[in-house]
């Protein structure tokens, strides 16, 4: 289970996350849509402390952190507390000196010690699940953008986090690319696995969510099944959001 | 040309390669490992957040920036006895030479390891990577590659000033030129000699630039 209790987060001035509370149930997934500028991104990455909050706590997998502004969190327990994730970003980010398969052994090996010849079979495992064992000896930029996103999928599973943290993951992909990515991720979401979306794809999102989050200038400004947030929103700015979307899709 | 010059050229022609082969490259090529070590400590020290250190080694490369080598070999060399430490002359050297290499080369490092995206250390860092993990794995490898020209251009720069050794008595190449002058009195011809088996030495490493850059060009489209 994922429980984030009064999350803040300021950039400088400007304050980013101003008190969220979250709830996941283990195998769920949460979709979080939003405005650019609205929070999202900043949130997802508070997940895994690529964000550190300046208040509040997050509990995952057992393990809980209190964020205060005196108190800063220790390198280590940042670290343990990563390894309980794992991340899927917008612009991929594979490692670009390794090949496919390298990607997908690199965590298994340098964080969680297996041997080389386990993390090369479930490396082959993961890379069959998303389609791509024939490219495992290829290196990131001999693949297309929906292929690297893939490949990202499976170097985050590889680690075997308790939630998987996905930034936009199709955002940067080319239209005939995206299906592919969706098609992966919602395979992950049958088969229980816990996951945090934030995305731009609605019809993806209201298909593959059991809780749907709409954020606004750092605040939650609906929340529940996708059904209660894009087709009933009970404010005034999450109903304006939501035309603005549809108008874009007509 | 006359027959006695082209005698001189020729009988000196293997004593140079000689003091090439036997002083001025290994010269060479322990002070760029030596330096290089050096450098990466030093990059690394000064993109980290401790700030002792950061300040120590920032004073070093710009008291070794700053300064002529030449002056910094002399005061290894001659000055260094005044308080007590006696160095063998290819000691010195190598000492000056290394930290020449290594403030210089540290730069190089700094700039490439800044260059990598930040995301790869995000990627890094997502997969449960610490920083030191990340750094080993992902950021120094792709930082090399980076690296290589500029790190090519400071060995063959060091191949060259190797030549100053001759000033404290080493007996490098140079020197070895130097003495040879001595008892031919044929300054234009054996320095030119000399320069042209600089120019030699330098050309294979440039051969062997390409031939690395190549090799490590071959996971990137670009």
């Amino acid at each position: 289970m994922i429980e984030i209790l009064d999350l803040h987060k300021s950039f400088g001035a400007l304050e980013v996350l101003r008190g969220i509370n979250v709830k996941l149930e283990h195998g769920k997934v949460l979709v979080i849509i939003g405005p650019s500028g609205s929070g999202k991104t900043t949130l997802l990455r508070c997940f895994n402390l690529l964000e550190v909050p300046d208040r509040g706590s997050i509990e995952l997998g057992g393990m809980k952190l209190s964020f205060t502004d005196s108190k800063t969190i220790s390198q280590h327990n940042v670290v343990s507390f990563r390894k309980k994730t794992g991340m899927v970003f917008q612009s991929y980010n594979l490692f670009p000196h390794m090949t496919v398969l390298g990607n997908v052994m690199e965590g298994q090996i340098t964080v969680q010690k297996r041997s080389k010849e386990d993390a090369r079979k479930r490396a082959l495992v993961l890379l069959e699940k998303v389609g791509l064992v024939d490219k495992a000896a290829s290196y990131p930029h001999q693949l297309s953008g929906g292929q690297q996103q893939r490949v990202a999928i499976a170097r985050a599973m590889a680690v075997e986090p308790e939630v998987l943290l996905f930034d936009e993951p199709t955002s940067a992909l080319d239209p005939e690319l995206v299906g592919e990515v969706l098609k992966v991720i919602k395979q992950l979401a049958t088969e229980g696995m816990t996951m945090v979306i934030v995305t731009h794809e609605m019809k993806f999102a209201a298909d593959v969510a059991d809780t749907m989050i709409l954020m606004e200038y750092g605040h939650i400004l609906e929340e529940g099944t996708p059904d209660d947030v894009l087709k009933h929103p009970k404010s005034k700015r999450a109903q304006q959001f939501l035309n603005r979307l549809s108008g874009e899709e007509d | 040309m006359d027959e006695r010059k082209i005698q001189i050229l020729m009988d000196s022609l293997l004593p140079l390669l000689k003091a090439g082969v036997a002083f001025t490259i290994p010269l060479s090529l322990i002070s760029f490992a030596i330096g290089l070590i050096l450098a990466v400590l030093t990059a690394i020290v000064r993109i980290s957040s401790w700030r002792i250190p950061k300040l120590i080694f920032r004073f070093y490369v710009w008291v070794i920036r700053g300064t002529p080598l030449l002056v910094q070999l002399f005061i290894i060399f001659y000055g260094l006895p005044a308080i007590g430490i006696t160095l063998e002359p290819l000691t010195a050297a190598i000492i000056g030479f290394s930290l020449s290499v290594g403030a210089y080369s540290s730069e190089i490092v700094r700039a490439a390891i800044v260059s990598i995206p930040k995301g790869q250390w995000e990627a890094s860092f997502s997969v449960g990577m610490t920083r030191s993990q990340a750094l080993r794995r992902v950021i120094l490898p792709q930082a090399t590659r980076v690296s290589v020209p500029p790190l090519a251009n400071t060995f063959i720069g060091l191949v060259k000033d190797t030549s100053l050794a001759a000033s404290i008595t080493y007996m490098e190449m140079f020197r070895t030129s130097q003495q040879i002058v001595a008892t031919t009195y044929e300054p234009l011809l054996l320095f030119c000699e000399v320069g042209v088996i600089y120019l030699l030495f330098c050309s294979i490493l440039s051969a062997l630039q390409n031939y690395l850059e190549r090799r490590l060009a071959r996971y990137s489209a670009g």
